[in-house]
């Protein structure tokens, strides 16, 4: 008796324990895959496929062992341990700088060579580059006296953790989303001005919101100098009384300079004052490219019900939001010369806005009233209705459909059924925005399971590029060559030029440029032949050798495409493997073969144009030792096949599952 | 057997050695069908540039004795008299002045083998850069769910069998105007038409590749990898590496000079096209545009620069090249408070070859008052761009069936061409 009501009491406690938690992990919900006749396994595979970068071996079974809801709830929480990650970042020391820190650390080329000319260490004559050696070394002693190092650098390990965080983070889902959010907000390394904030942006504006309330993504990109500079409105300037005057008195001082100038000079000199006087002329005023984007790219979305005029007045109420002054950033010289004059608690208490490396001017805000979808915001708003006008578009229904639906493309499907949007979007109406919620909406419907859904996206070059390292168990320990290679197949992370980010349609990556890549990435990545990359095959198969070409293509083939069918891949190769005079062929020729030239080609993966890295030395001597790690590496290669006799078909077997279409898709 | 061997020879055709096996699709298909393959006669060749972001066309080609434009531009406005250091405006005709960064296109303006229409865009005023290029690029302004682009339905118009080659964007990505069931081929750089390796590995893997898109469902994957291998066995690696430009042509070695250089080649290796396309990007000048220096200077410059290069590069060939630019707006007549101009609607294009009718700016600009303007600030649409679209591919490619190149639309033709 005792023992029963003990073991009761153990019960009730557990099941309140394991309730609280459930809720606490919001468990509250379930996937309806059954009801589309997906196995478990099937289901786990799907959501591996949509949710991660690509699963690893044996992950189906971790998530069917964890749970599909809890595993899902896990990843929305982004809680998990990521140690051996953050091990692997921890040599790059630019990740964690703050803007300031940047600025000072990797000032821009044009500024080094500036701020030598300046501190008088380079004769502004000598800068003639017939003696390029030279030059260089005049600029490479200055930086390092300075403790300058080179913008390169920092791109480089910030492009670097991209490719770690994705390949190896635990938290796969945010890696997902750090990236969706970022393609939805795009800012570009092509634009200088907007370049070096590009880490910081990613780091404290979208990674802590991926999964929070949409309206706080809005407000803390409306905010970043990385879109105040994309977009132009760092600069963007309102009219309000006190600057009419000031503008007033200004032109009345230039026409009575200009005049008193203009007595008794020729005309040839009166032509060059005018241009002089033109040229300082600083004609501040509106600027409407981030009111049009806001509202067409990262809210309402183009049909979403906005007029020209809304444009120009939205524009109106976000004049004056602007970049807190840096140090060695030019344009915010003029709010440090604000504050130094006025003192930025005085500032602050006139109503002006000081947030992280953000900064509201005043002065530079039209206190007008302005009409933006039919709201009145009233004369002398300020900084204020500015975060209420972005609060408006967050809580727009247009907003609801249109971040429903992108975030419907990106996991469901190209083209996913209006009927799962509208359910996403109430949703988002619902919770307040809540993209953890709309998510798990999404996961709870029955369209996300449709058969029609499994494997239709198309991965991207950088989805192809991680899958395959997490589908092998890769090492990666130079991380810049599969960036490199994400572009040659069509996608420069972070270098997207418009502000529209990559399209998200499998239209978009796959034409014959790129497909041939992915076929050459497949056989470059199986062949080892991308520096710093490596993996055992032998580990995916329990240590076990396959025995024949045509075992190989069946193990790997289940092994990297897990819960596929794989059988039609396996029988149109059939034929080809299994012909005894080709394999020995290759054999043979694999014996004789050269890696230098091949190799070379891998490295050099084409044009370099728009790009940041450009040719610099640092780049080119990169390559070399590269080159020449990889003739090493071949020539111990021929000693020590990986596996013994089949080394290279085994390899092209891996790569041609690669540059399958079963592994473009998703 | 030995009749294909001949022609091929005879066409100067060399088919891949080492990569993959086989004839392609299109010699297989015309061998069937007796029928007379498109390659081996001369076809015309329509190259379309477009101009991503949105060109200022008023500051592109000036009307430079409009006082309303140098009012509501201070800091922008350029003229075709000397005024202190500024290079002047190249006056055309009086009344509009070409960008003097532009100076390689005077020649061909004087020459008459360059046309300009001003006042040319879509009749939809959506200032989005995404909408107004899709709805361009789809010819349907006022459908976005129109499948095809215009240059595939072209192709598809142009009534004779084709090879791999018959439509060719030179972009890292497929152009909307591209899309749709007729073959197209995008690719950036021509020497990735192969697969690395030596024979027999090299065979093995292609052969392995071909089968595996043939048979996948993806119709996307599918159709591309066809695409892919046909023009693979067509064009030899070798041919594409080391070009040199003919009559001291200097391309820009910019993207855009990289890709004229390399429709040059294609052209030259008679391989079949008909149908170029290439992307010129950084028009959306919102912020310090500059006048006869900066970044809109430098655009206009490369652009310029380019065609021009194109041009003396084709020499004999130029009766049968055509080139045409377009943007997808052009920008505000008044400048913005950042020394930049913001989205606005009309634009300007540039039509090059020997049978534009050319040396003249077509099209009709009133003066820029604001009456005159389009909601009070913008450059009017005057000709709609399927206007010259049309006109162009009716005359140089010999399609004339409008209502199926640009469905929806019934307009006149404003003489462009020549007649």
């Amino acid at each position: 008796m005792k023992k029963v009501s003990l073991a009761i009491v153990v019960f009730f406690s557990i099941s309140i324990i394991l309730s609280s938690f459930s809720e606490k992990e919001g468990l509250n919900f379930r996937m309806p895959w059954k009801v589309a006749g997906l196995t478990e396994r099937q289901a786990a595979a799907h959501l591996l496929d949509r949710f991660t970068f690509g699963a690893t071996p044996g992950e189906i079974d971790e998530v069917v062992k964890t749970g599909l809801e809890k595993w899902f709830s896990q990843q929305l929480d982004g809680k998990l341990n990521d140690d051996s990650l953050n091990n692997r970042l921890k040599e790059y020391d630019a990740l964690g700088m703050s803007n300031q820190q940047i600025i000072n650390t990797f000032p821009r080329q044009a500024k080094i060579v500036k701020n030598a000319i300046d501190e008088g260490l380079i004769n502004k004559d000598s800068i003639d580059k017939s003696d390029k050696a030279a030059y260089r070394s005049m600029i490479d002693d200055y930086m390092l006296k300075k403790g300058y190092r080179r913008e390169q650098e920092l791109y480089r390990q910030f492009a670097n953790q991209k490719i770690l965080s994705a390949a190896y983070s635990n938290n796969q889902l945010q890696q997902v989303l750090t990236e969706f959010w970022y393609n939805h907000f795009n800012v570009s390394a092509t634009k200088n001005d907007c370049s070096q904030f590009i880490p910081a942006y990613e780091r404290d504006v979208i990674r802590p919101n991926t999964t929070g309330k949409f309206g706080d993504l809005l407000l803390a990109t409306a905010q970043s100098p990385a879109m105040l500079f994309y977009l132009d409105n760092f600069n963007s300037t309102g009219m309000n009384e006190a600057m009419e005057v000031r503008q007033l008195k200004r032109q009345q001082q230039v026409e009575e300079t200009t005049k008193a100038a203009m007595e008794g000079i020729t005309e040839e000199e009166k032509a060059k004052l005018m241009e002089q006087i033109k040229n300082r002329k600083k004609n501040l005023g509106l600027n409407e490219n981030y009111a049009r984007e806001i509202m067409e790219l990262h809210s309402l979305g183009v049909d979403g019900g906005y007029t020209q005029a809304d444009v120009t007045e939205a524009a109106k109420v976000l004049t004056g939001w602007t970049v807190y002054p840096l140090e060695g950033l030019g344009p915010s010289n003029f709010a440090r010369k604000l504050i130094d004059k006025f003192g930025e608690d005085n500032l602050i208490k006139k109503g002006f806005v000081h947030k992280g490396d953000f900064f509201f001017a005043l002065n530079r805000h039209d206190d007008k009233e302005k009409t933006v979808l039919g709201k009145t915001f009233s004369a002398g708003g300020g900084y204020d209705e500015g975060v209420e006008l972005i609060n408006m578009l967050a809580h727009h229904p247009s907003t609801a459909k249109f971040i429903s639906k992108k975030l419907a493309v990106r996991f469901v499907s190209d083209n996913p059924p209006q009927s799962l949007i509208d359910k996403m979007a109430a949703s988002f109406t619902k919770n307040d925005g809540n993209i953890k919620q709309v998510l798990i909406t999404m996961v709870s419907s029955p369209e996300f399971w449709q058969k029609e859904a499994l494997r239709e996206k198309t991965k991207s070059p950088f989805e192809l590029v991680i899958s395959t390292v997490r589908s092998l168990d890769a090492n990666v320990d130079q991380p810049f060559m599969l960036y490199q290679w994400a572009k040659k197949m069509g996608q420069q992370l972070y270098y997207y030029q418009a502000p529209t980010g990559f399209p998200d349609k499998g239209q978009y990556w796959i034409n014959t440029g790129s497909l041939l890549n992915r076929m050459k990435f497949g056989l470059a990545f199986a062949a080892q032949k991308i520096p710093g990359v490596s993996f055992n095959l032998a580990a995916l198969n329990n240590n076990h050798e396959p025995e024949s070409a045509m075992e190989a293509l069946k193990v790997y083939s289940r092994v990297m495409m897990p819960e596929r069918n794989v059988d039609a891949t396996i029988k149109r190769l059939e034929p080809m493997v299994n012909d005894p005079a080709l394999q020995q062929k290759v054999e043979e020729a694999a014996g004789k073969a050269v890696p230098n030239n091949d190799a070379a080609a891998m490295i050099d993966t084409g044009d370099n144009e728009n790009s940041m890295e450009g040719k610099s030395n640092t780049k080119m001597s990169e390559e070399k030792l590269a080159r020449q790690m990889l003739r090493k590496k071949g020539a111990a290669d021929m000693n020590t096949p990986l596996l013994a006799g089949n080394n290279s078909m085994l390899a092209q077997v891996v790569g041609i599952i690669i540059g399958s279409p079963e592994f473009q898709r998703r | 057997m030995s009749s294909r061997k001949a022609f091929l020879k005879q066409a100067g055709l060399a088919l891949f050695s080492i990569g993959v096996g086989g004839v392609p699709t299109f010699i297989a298909r015309a061998a069937n069908s007796n029928k007379l393959l498109g390659p081996y006669k001369k076809n015309k060749v329509l190259v379309f540039i477009f101009q991503r972001g949105a060109m200022d066309g008023l500051m592109a080609v000036t009307p430079f004795t409009d006082t309303y434009l140098k009012a509501a531009r201070p800091t922008l406005f350029m003229d075709a008299a000397k005024s202190g250091t500024n290079k002047p405006l190249i006056d055309l005709d009086g009344r509009f002045g070409l960008h003097p960064s532009m100076a390689a296109f005077e020649k061909l303006f004087r020459e008459k083998r360059l046309a300009i229409v001003h006042g040319m865009g879509s009749p939809n005023n959506t200032r989005s850069h995404f909408d107004a290029q899709d709805y361009m690029e789809s010819g349907t302004p006022f459908n976005k769910g129109t499948a095809s682009g215009w240059l595939n339905r072209a192709a598809g118009l142009l009534g004779h069998d084709a090879t791999p080659f018959r439509a060719v964007s030179l972009t890292s990505a497929m152009p909307r105007s591209f899309y749709g069931d007729n073959e197209t081929i995008a690719i950036s750089n021509l020497q990735d038409f192969s697969l690395p390796g030596k024979n027999p590995s090299v065979t093995f893997v292609a052969k392995s590749f071909e089968d595996l898109y043939d048979q996948t469902t993806s119709s996307l994957l599918n159709k591309t990898g066809k695409e892919s291998f046909d023009a693979i066995k067509m064009l030899n690696k070798t041919n594409t590496k080391n070009y040199q430009p003919a009559n001291g042509a200097q391309y820009p070695g910019s993207p855009l000079g990289n890709a004229l250089k390399q429709i040059a080649q294609l052209i030259k290796m008679d391989v079949g096209l008909e149908i170029a396309f290439a992307e010129s990007g950084g028009w959306d000048t919102h912020f310090n545009q500059g006048t006869d220096n900066g970044v809109f200077a430098r655009n206009v410059a490369d652009l310029s620069n380019c065609i021009a290069a194109f041009h003396t590069d084709l020499g004999t060939l130029q009766d049968d090249v055509t080139l045409m630019t377009t943007t997808e707006f052009g920008r505000t007549v008044k400048q913005n408070g950042s020394n930049g101009t913001d989205h606005g609607r009309a634009s300007c294009c540039f039509i090059v070859g020997n049978n534009v009718n050319g040396g003249k700016v077509h099209g009709n600009v009133q003066p820029l008052a604001t009456e005159n303007l389009a909601d009070g600030r913008d450059l009017a649409v005057t000709t709609d761009f399927r206007s010259i679209f049309s006109e162009v591919a009716d005359k140089h490619l010999q399609i004339n069936n409008d209502n199926a190149l640009f469905p929806e639309w019934k307009g006149e033709k404003i003489g462009v061409m020549k007649a």
